[in-house]
């Protein structure tokens, strides 16, 4: 076992935990904010094919919740556990964010989740509402204070060094840090993306099967409408997220662009295959389009740009994972606008629910936001290498005393774990798909006084899929 | 004003709440291991499925009020119970995933109660190893953890671990008394009877092994001799009524669980107090591992502003679920 690095296995596990936590935050990110529009819209137009939405994503949105909490406890105490000396030198700037993520956060969500998933029988429906929008607000909460920790570790403010440890000058600056105010829209808008095209994809499949086509069309209007203008805000956001990293991370920037050079060509291709021979500083082969790398990155026709050989070696992320992670979140990202400007053309020609080949491909689709999400973060965290925080501390002098041979063994237990989630999620939500939504109710809901609402048993209001599993 | 000690103090707050709140949702998990009627399963799930959620929070608050307030302890700390924490956290996420899980299945749903019920009981096995190996203490060289990572395995801490699970059984049988109505209430009635006496012959145990191990423990018994006594009669008697009135119909279904906290609670006060002014126990106090006062008065401020409004609208969702679990569940 005396070979086995712990560094390497510190950070292997590090990145499957959090890789894996991530996808479930993203889904139900997405969700509960499409939970409560579609809610709110049942309340206010009084349509039961609201209802039978709500109570067909909800059982999703519960199971991924879940599995975003459990793990989300391990990403607590994984500092810890993993990287123990990163969180002596910088416990006090992202402990205390990360607080208030519980604080403001996880407990709102928890207070109101119960009420969400199982109160419908105890509260009245404006109630019930209210509930949703909380878990909602919760979820945009948690995402600011973790993106406000994260984005630090990026681009670093506010603090200094005192007796080997960082301490915080201005929390100010600690949370408003550079790269934070364009980094969260782009994670929240990743996360309505992911939800938009995973609902879009299911109710486009139905629409292939040719069942519960009333449901199916619904959901898929609400999820392509909202992604035409997510992507849309998306495309600027990122742009600006870009701009973000040429001022303050510029060897993430380089490596994700695949250059090398002191300065690149004039004009310069933009890269999209590239085999780079990292100790040789150059690519073995690269392939791009003209004039487009100029345009995009430059906004001009001849720009250039300081590859990545202008960062001393040993500060240098690995180029093939940031390239290709960032190529992999590009190109979805494309694909995704691309896909939103048909559906409008589709949608004018009333033909969005019957063009069979599009739907097809939004049933591909239905997964992709979280992929693109992943390669997003695999571009940021990758790209801020070998720096745990940006500058500031290597990844190296922040690993914990732990022997390498616990590390593995560690590690092997969550990969078992954390299978059985993903298997067992898999499996179930698939399985509900296949079974598709609840049938409609006879009748709508009434809504009426907050009284009635507070003492549903008054009122003689029964939920009336009650005993329905 | 103090700021670490009111950390310290909050620290503790946080830790106490997530003894007794998931401390029932864990009791009744184990005790799933104990019921064969499938029905009397769900209806004991049910009980505590609206709220589990908010419960297990309180870890996270008390593992990250460490993070906050005393880096460099939570440094020290997670990886000196490295294997302990590890396996409480992989079975917390087996047992929150059942949840869902048995929910959605019917032919597996055994299986996932299996799952439920064995997280359950592991994660307050691992708990409690970590109880054992804090009274043992921790090797620290300078302001790192200089030991193994399986240091915190001793025959004692098998003694603590037993210690724990018994105390959140207690829990369990005081909320499924609470919550439950026919076959789960009288299963709850019947271990009611014992559980309790069971989880104070172990503490007892432990707590006379503890002195002789430990002396460090003594000293500290001896300078707070008045609590500590306080807490060790509060603790008995709280566990002789639960017995004595677990078989009588009379008394309200609430006392044995109000009597099972008011055991907790003079527990964690008593292991809290042992402890002090640790925080990595005997090496390394509170206030020469806290952050600055810049980090710790602005966690304190959010936690003075947020601690009222997060007990309010938990309190809330108990009261939305309060009363007997209904029989054909919450949906």
């Amino acid at each position: 076992m005396s070979n086995l690095d712990p560094l390497i296995l510190a950070r292997i596990q590090f990145a499957f935990t959090v890789s894996f936590h991530i996808i479930f935050p993203t889904i139900s990110i997405g969700l509960a904010l499409f939970l409560a529009i579609v809610e709110g819209l049942q309340l206010k137009t009084g349509d039961p094919v609201y209802r039978q939405i709500y109570r067909f994503w909800l059982n999703i949105f519960a199971m991924s919740f879940a599995i975003g909490v459990v793990t989300g406890i391990v990403m607590a105490f994984e500092f810890g556990l993993t990287f123990s000396r990163f969180s002596q030198v910088a416990g006090a700037v992202i402990g205390p964010l990360i607080a208030y993520e519980v604080l403001s956060s996880f407990f709102l969500e928890a207070g109101f989740l119960g009420i969400m998933l199982f109160g419908e029988g105890r509260v009245g429906p404006k109630l019930h509402f209210f509930a949703t929008c909380m878990v909602a607000l919760g979820t945009v909460l948690s995402a600011s204070w973790i993106m406000a920790a994260n984005s630090w570790m990026q681009t670093p403010d506010g603090v200094a060094w005192d007796h080997g440890r960082l301490i915080v000058t201005d929390w100010h600056r600690v949370i408003v840090n550079p790269s934070w105010p364009v980094r969260l829209p782009h994670m929240l808008l990743a996360a309505y993306l992911s939800a938009a095209f995973l609902v879009s994809g299911v109710s486009a499949w139905y629409l292939l099967k040719r069942r519960d086509v009333g449901f199916a069309r619904r959901t898929l209007s609400i999820g392509m409408g909202a992604a035409c203008i997510l992507i849309t805000l998306q495309v600027f956001v990122g742009d600006h997220v870009g701009s973000t990293m040429v001022k303050y991370q510029p060897a993430k920037l380089t490596a994700a662009e695949g250059w090398w050079d002191k300065t690149t060509p004039s004009p310069m291709p933009y890269l999209w295959i590239i085999v780079p021979d990292q100790s040789g500083q150059r690519n073995l082969f690269q392939m791009g389009t003209p004039y487009f790398g100029s345009i995009w990155l430059t906004k001009s026709l001849t720009g250039t740009m300081p590859g990545l050989s202008n960062i001393p070696v040993s500060d240098q992320p690995r180029m093939l994972p940031v390239f290709y992670s960032f190529k992999l979140m590009l190109v979805i990202g494309m694909t995704m606008f691309t896909l939103a400007v048909i559906s409008l053309w589709l949608r004018w020609h009333g033909r969005l629910y019957s063009a069979r080949w599009f739907l097809r491909i939004l049933v591909v689709m239905a997964p992709s936001g979280v992929v693109a999400t992943l390669g997003g973060w695999y571009t940021a965290e990758i790209g801020r290498q070998p720096w745990v925080i940006n500058g500031l501390m290597r990844t190296s002098e922040a690993v914990s005393p732990v022997p390498a041979s616990t590390l593995l063994a560690t590690l092997i237990a969550f990969v078992c774990a954390y299978s059985v989630f993903f298997l067992a999620f898999l499996i179930f939500t698939l399985r509900l798909i296949r079974r598709g939504p609840e049938g409609l109710p006879a009748h709508a809901l009434p809504s009426g006084s907050l009284k009635r609402d507070l003492r549903p048993e008054i009122a003689g209001v029964q939920p009336y899929l009650a005993g329905a599993k | 004003m103090d700021l670490p000690l009111i950390a310290a103090l909050f620290m503790l707050f946080a830790l106490t709440m997530y003894v007794v709140l998931d401390g029932f949702d864990l009791g009744v998990g184990a005790l799933l291991l104990a019921q064969r009627d499938e029905q009397v399963r769900n209806r004991m799930v049910d009980a505590i499925a609206p709220t589990w959620d908010g419960n297990e929070t309180w870890l996270i608050m008390a593992g990250i009020t460490l993070l906050a307030g005393f880096p460099l302890a939570y440094g020290i700390l997670l990886p000196a119970f490295y294997i302990p924490i590890v396996v409480m956290l992989v079975s917390l996420g087996l047992r929150g995933v059942s949840f869902e899980f048995r929910h959605n299945s019917t032919s597996s749903r055994r299986r996932w109660d299996v799952v439920f019920a064995a997280g359950s009981l592991a994660a307050g096995l691992a708990q409690g190893v970590i109880v054992g190996g804090l009274i043992h203490g921790v090797r620290v060289d300078g302001n790192t953890f200089a030991g193994s990572p399986f240091d915190t395995f001793s025959p004692f801490c098998i003694l603590t671990a037993v210690t724990v699970v018994a105390g959140y059984a207690t829990l369990g049988v005081g909320w499924l008394r609470l919550k439950g109505e026919d076959a789960t209430r009288a299963f709850a009635r019947k271990h009611q009877r014992w559980i309790p006496l069971a989880f104070l012959g172990l503490t007892v145990i432990t707590v006379l092994i503890a002195a002789s191990a430990q002396p460090r423990l003594i000293a500290s018994w001896r300078a707070h001799r008045n609590v500590f006594s306080f807490c060790l009669a509060a603790f008995t008697v709280s566990a002789v009524a639960i017995v004595s009135l677990a078989g009588r119909d009379d008394v309200d279904d609430h006392v044995g669980f109000a009597l099972a906290l008011a055991m907790m609670l003079s527990g964690m006060m008593a292991l809290g107090l042992s402890f002090f002014p640790n925080i990595v126990p005997f090496q390394i106090t509170l206030w020469s591992a806290a952050s600055t006062s810049m980090s710790l008065g602005f966690v304190l401020i959010g936690a003075l502003v947020a601690t009222p409004v997060v007990l309010t609208y938990t309190g809330f969702a108990y009261w939305v679920f309060h009363g007997k679990t209904p029989a054909e569940g919450w949906y």
